[in-house]
C-alpha cells in the first residue's frame, strides 16, 4: 500500500515540477481583468489582432478586482517571468511598477513614423506615465469624475444650469432636498464616495484641490494647509451640518452605492466616475433621460479639477516578445481600436482625434463634455509607495468625516504618518 | 561477529536514511528552505523599488511601533480564542452524538461533515452570499423575523464583521474538531461506563469523571491543531471582508500580506516570521501543558 502511495506522490511531484519548468517562454499573452462582459470584448478584440498580424496573443483572464489583479502581476514580474508580455495597469500602479524595474520603456518605440504620440494628452502622459523622464506605458482609456445631476428637478426648481460652484450647489441641494424629501423620505441632496476605500483619496483631492490645495505641493506631501483644512470641514459639513450627504456616506458610500442610490431617484447630484453614465441611461433605469453630466464644482475664487482614473498599457521588462508587444500596444491605442471602444464599451478613448469625430460625437453626445474635463485632470500622488500614502488618507479623512475627529487633526496626523512612510521609502 | 553487525547496522541506518529520503526532501523544499528564506529576507530592506539593503533588526523595530500591526494581532488573538473555543464546544457535543449507535448516524455524520470538504475560498463565497446585505439569506430572515425593518449591513461594521467570520469559520472547522474528538471517544473502553454506572453515577459525573480526562490529551491535539491554523487564518478574511471594514478586521498573515502586495518583501517577510513564532511558540506551549511527549513514550 505504501509503496503505491510514494509512487504516486513522486509521479505528482515530478508533474508540479514539469508544469513549472514546462512554463512555455513562447508563450505570448497580455493579461487583462475585469467583468466577463469587457473580457469578452477583450478577446474580440484580441482574435481581431491576431487575424490582422498572424501573431498567436493570447488572453490570460485575470480576475475581476484590482488588487488581485496587481498582485499576480507582482508576483510573476518580481520573478522575472517571460509571460506576461503585456498587462494593463491601473493609473495608481504606474509609478511603482516602473520603480520596480518591471516595465520596458517604449521612447525607442514611439519614435516610428506612424506612430502619432501627439494624439495623446500630453499632461497625462507627463504626469502619470513617464518615470524620470522616459516613457513607460500608454493610456488604453481614461476615466474621470464627473457630476452627474437631476435636470428635470432642477428645471422644476427653476435652475437653468448645474451648479458651477460648491457653494451654489450647497444652496439647490438644500432647497430641493427639503421639498422632495415630502415625497420620498430617503432623498439626499448631494451624494458622494466617502467610504474608506481608494476612492475616497480621489473625493478628497477633488475637494481640496478645487479650493487651491490638495495633497502634494512642489512636489511634497503638504496636507496640513489653510486650504485643505477649509476643504475638509466643508467634507464634513456636508453631511453632520448641512445634513444634504447621508450619514452612510463615511460607512458605505462607494461608487456602485452612490450610482444604485441616485438611480433610483434618492438624489438631486452625484459625484461618479463616467461608467456611470451608460448605466443611468439603460433601459429600465427610473433616471433615464433624466441625468446632466457636468464638471465637478469648486470654491468661490478658485477652479474645478477631476481625479485621473483609468488603465494604461505597459509592456514587461522580461518579455520574449516585445516586438510583437509594441504592435499591439500600437493596434490598441489606434484611432480605429480606440473609436470602437467608445462606441460598444463606452471606454473613454485616450486620443485626441476621437473626441472630434462626427460619428463619436452624435453616438456618444456625453463625449464633447468628457473633453473639457479632461483637461482639468489631476492625478494622484505619482510615487511607488502611494498605497501606503492612500492607507493614511483614507483612515483619517473618513474618521473626520464620521465626525470623529476635527479637519486639522486629521490632517496633522497624516502630515505625520505620511513623513514616516517618506523616511522609509522616500530617501535612495 | 562484532564488525558484521556492525555492518548491518549500518546497513539499516542508511536505508532507514533512503526510505525517509522523500520526506526529507519535501520538507526541506517546502519548509525548511521557505523558513529560512523568509527570516534572512526579514533581516533586508527588499522592496521593489528600491535597492537591497541588509537593515540587522530595522524591520523589527519599525514592527514594535507599528499601530496597524498592535490592531492585527488584537484582532487575530480575539479572533482564535473565540473561534477556537466555539469550535471545540460544538466539536465536543457532535463527537457526544456521535459516538452513540442509533438509526441515521451515518447520514448525520455526512451532514455534520461536509464543511471540512469545501475548499476555504468556497466557503468563504457561500457566507459572503449569505450576509449579502441585499439579497443574502440573513437579511431575509432579519426582516421577514421582524426582528429589524431595515436590512442589516454584517460585513460593515467592525462589531458585526467580526462575529460574521468567527461564525462562518466554527462552522467550517468543526467537523474537524468532531472527527479528531470521535476518535479519541472510540478508544474509552466501554466497560469503564458500564462500571460506573453500576457505582450509580449520573451522565454528568460520567463526563467529567472518565471522558474528560481520558480525552485530554486528544483535546489537546485538536486544539493544537485549530489554533495555530486559526492563528495564520488568512483566505477566509481575505475574501469575506479583505480585512475591512477600516482594516479591523485584518488578521497577521493579512497584514503581511499586504506589505507582500505593495512591493516591501523585508516589511512582510518580518511579520511572517512573527506569525511563525507565534504558531511555534503555542504548539510548544501545548505540547507542555498536555504532556504530549510522555503520553508518546
Amino acid at each position: 500500500m505504501k509503496k503505491k502511495y510514494l509512487k504516486w506522490l513522486i509521479i505528482l511531484l515530478l508533474m508540479l515540477i514539469g508544469i513549472q519548468c514546462g512554463n512555455s517562454s513562447e508563450q505570448f499573452t497580455i493579461w487583462i481583468g475585469g467583468s466577463p462582459r469587457e473580457l469578452d470584448y477583450w478577446q474580440q478584440i484580441i482574435t481581431e489582432f491576431n487575424k490582422q498580424t498572424g501573431y498567436n496573443l493570447q488572453l490570460v483572464r485575470q480576475p475581476t478586482y484590482s488588487d488581485q489583479r496587481r498582485q499576480s502581476l507582482v508576483i510573476d514580474l518580481e520573478a522575472k517571468q517571460p509571460n506576461p508580455d503585456l498587462f494593463l495597469m491601473d493609473v495608481v500602479w504606474l509609478n511603482q511598477f516602473a520603480a520596480s524595474n518591471w516595465l520596458q520603456p517604449l521612447d525607442k518605440y514611439v519614435k516610428d513614423n506612424d506612430f502619432q504620440l501627439h494624439q495623446f494628452f500630453q499632461s497625462i502622459l507627463n504626469s502619470v506615465d513617464k518615470y524620470k523622464g522616459n516613457l513607460y506605458a500608454l493610456p488604453v482609456f481614461l476615466d474621470v469624475a464627473l457630476l452627474y445631476y437631476r435636470k428635470d428637478l432642477l428645471e422644476k426648481f427653476g435652475y437653468s444650469e448645474p451648479p458651477k460652484t460648491w457653494s451654489e450647489l450647497l444652496n439647490e441641494a438644500d432647497k430641493i432636498q427639503k421639498i422632495e424629501r415630502k415625497n420620498n423620505p430617503n432623498f439626499y441632496g448631494f451624494l458622494w464616495e466617502g467610504a474608506q476605500y481608494e476612492g475616497l483619496v480621489c473625493t478628497f483631492l477633488e475637494f481640496t484641490s478645487s479650493h487651491g490645495g490638495g495633497i502634494m505641493n512642489n512636489g511634497k506631501v503638504d496636507l496640513y494647509r489653510k486650504s485643505n483644512i477649509e476643504a475638509l470641514q466643508f467634507m464634513q459639513d456636508l453631511i453632520h451640518k448641512y445634513k444634504i450627504s447621508p450619514p452612510s456616506t463615511y460607512t458605505e458610500m462607494k461608487e456602485e452605492e452612490v450610482r444604485l442610490s441616485f438611480q433610483r431617484g434618492n438624489a438631486l447630484f452625484e459625484r461618479n466616475w463616467t461608467y456611470a453614465w451608460k448605466l443611468h441611461q439603460s433601459n429600465g433605469s427610473p433616471v433615464k433621460g433624466k441625468v446632466g453630466l457636468t464638471i465637478l464644482p469648486h470654491f468661490k475664487g478658485d477652479s474645478s479639477v477631476s481625479t485621473l482614473g483609468g488603465w494604461h498599457i505597459g509592456i514587461s521588462r522580461y518579455s520574449d516578445e516585445k516586438e510583437k508587444a509594441w504592435k499591439f500596444v500600437k493596434f490598441i491605442t489606434s484611432f480605429k481600436s480606440q473609436k470602437k471602444l467608445i462606441l460598444n464599451v463606452g471606454w473613454n478613448p485616450s486620443r485626441k482625434d476621437v473626441y472630434k469625430d462626427k460619428q463619436v460625437i452624435a453616438e456618444a453626445p456625453q463625449i464633447k463634455e468628457l473633453y473639457y474635463v479632461l483637461k482639468h485632470t489631476i492625478a494622484r500622488p505619482t510615487v511607488p509607495y502611494y498605497s501606503q500614502l492612500s492607507d493614511i488618507i483614507q483612515r483619517y479623512v473618513n474618521d473626520c468625516l464620521s465626525g470623529k475627529i476635527s479637519p486639522s487633526t486629521a490632517l496633522q496626523k497624516m502630515q505625520n504618518q505620511i513623513k514616516e512612510v517618506e523616511k522609509i521609502y522616500g530617501t535612495e | 561477529m562484532a564488525p558484521n553487525s556492525n555492518k548491518y547496522l549500518r546497513n539499516d541506518t542508511g536505508l532507514a536514511y533512503l526510505f525517509n529520503s522523500p520526506l526529507i526532501i519535501i520538507t526541506l523544499i517546502f519548509v525548511f528552505i521557505p523558513v529560512v528564506g523568509t527570516l534572512v529576507t526579514g533581516f533586508y530592506r527588499d522592496v521593489t523599488f528600491m535597492p537591497n539593503k541588509f537593515l540587522g533588526l530595522a524591520n523589527y523595530e519599525r514592527l514594535f511601533e507599528d499601530i496597524h500591526f498592535w490592531q492585527s494581532i488584537q484582532f487575530t488573538v480575539l479572533f482564535v480564542t473565540v473561534s477556537v473555543m466555539f469550535e471545540l464546544f460544538f466539536g465536543m457535543i457532535f463527537a457526544l452524538i456521535l459516538n452513540e449507535t442509533f438509526p441515521g448516524r451515518g447520514i448525520l455524520m455526512i451532514a455534520i461533515l461536509i464543511p471540512w470538504a469545501i475548499p476555504n475560498a468556497i466557503s468563504a463565497r457561500i457566507w459572503e452570499l449569505i450576509y449579502n446585505f441585499e439579497y443574502g439569506i440573513f437579511n431575509f430572515l432579519v426582516i421577514h423575523s421582524g426582528l429589524s425593518a431595515a436590512p442589516v449591513n454584517w460585513l460593515g461594521s467592525p462589531i458585526s464583521a467580526f462575529f460574521s467570520i468567527v461564525i462562518s469559520d466554527v462552522w467550517k472547522t468543526t467537523p474537524f474538531v468532531t472527527v479528531i474528538l470521535l476518535a479519541g471517544l472510540s478508544t474509552i473502553p466501554k466497560q469503564l461506563y458500564e462500571q460506573a454506572m453500576i457505582d450509580g453515577t449520573n451522565i454528568l459525573q460520567r463526563f467529567s469523571k472518565i471522558t474528560l480526562p481520558l480525552l485530554k490529551p486528544v483535546i489537546v491535539v485538536a486544539l493544537l491543531f485549530r489554533t495555530i491554523d486559526a492563528v495564520r487564518i488568512f483566505d477566509l478574511i481575505y475574501v469575506l471582508t479583505g480585512g475591512g471594514p477600516g482594516g479591523s478586521t485584518t488578521s497577521i498573515s493579512l497584514y503581511a500580506f499586504k506589505y507582500y502586495l505593495n512591493g516591501d518583501f523585508g516589511y512582510g517577510s518580518a511579520i511572517s516570521v512573527i506569525v511563525f513564532l507565534v504558531a511555534s511558540g503555542l504548539a510548544i506551549l501545548y505540547l507542555k501543558v498536555g504532556k504530549f511527549t510522555e503520553m508518546i513514550k
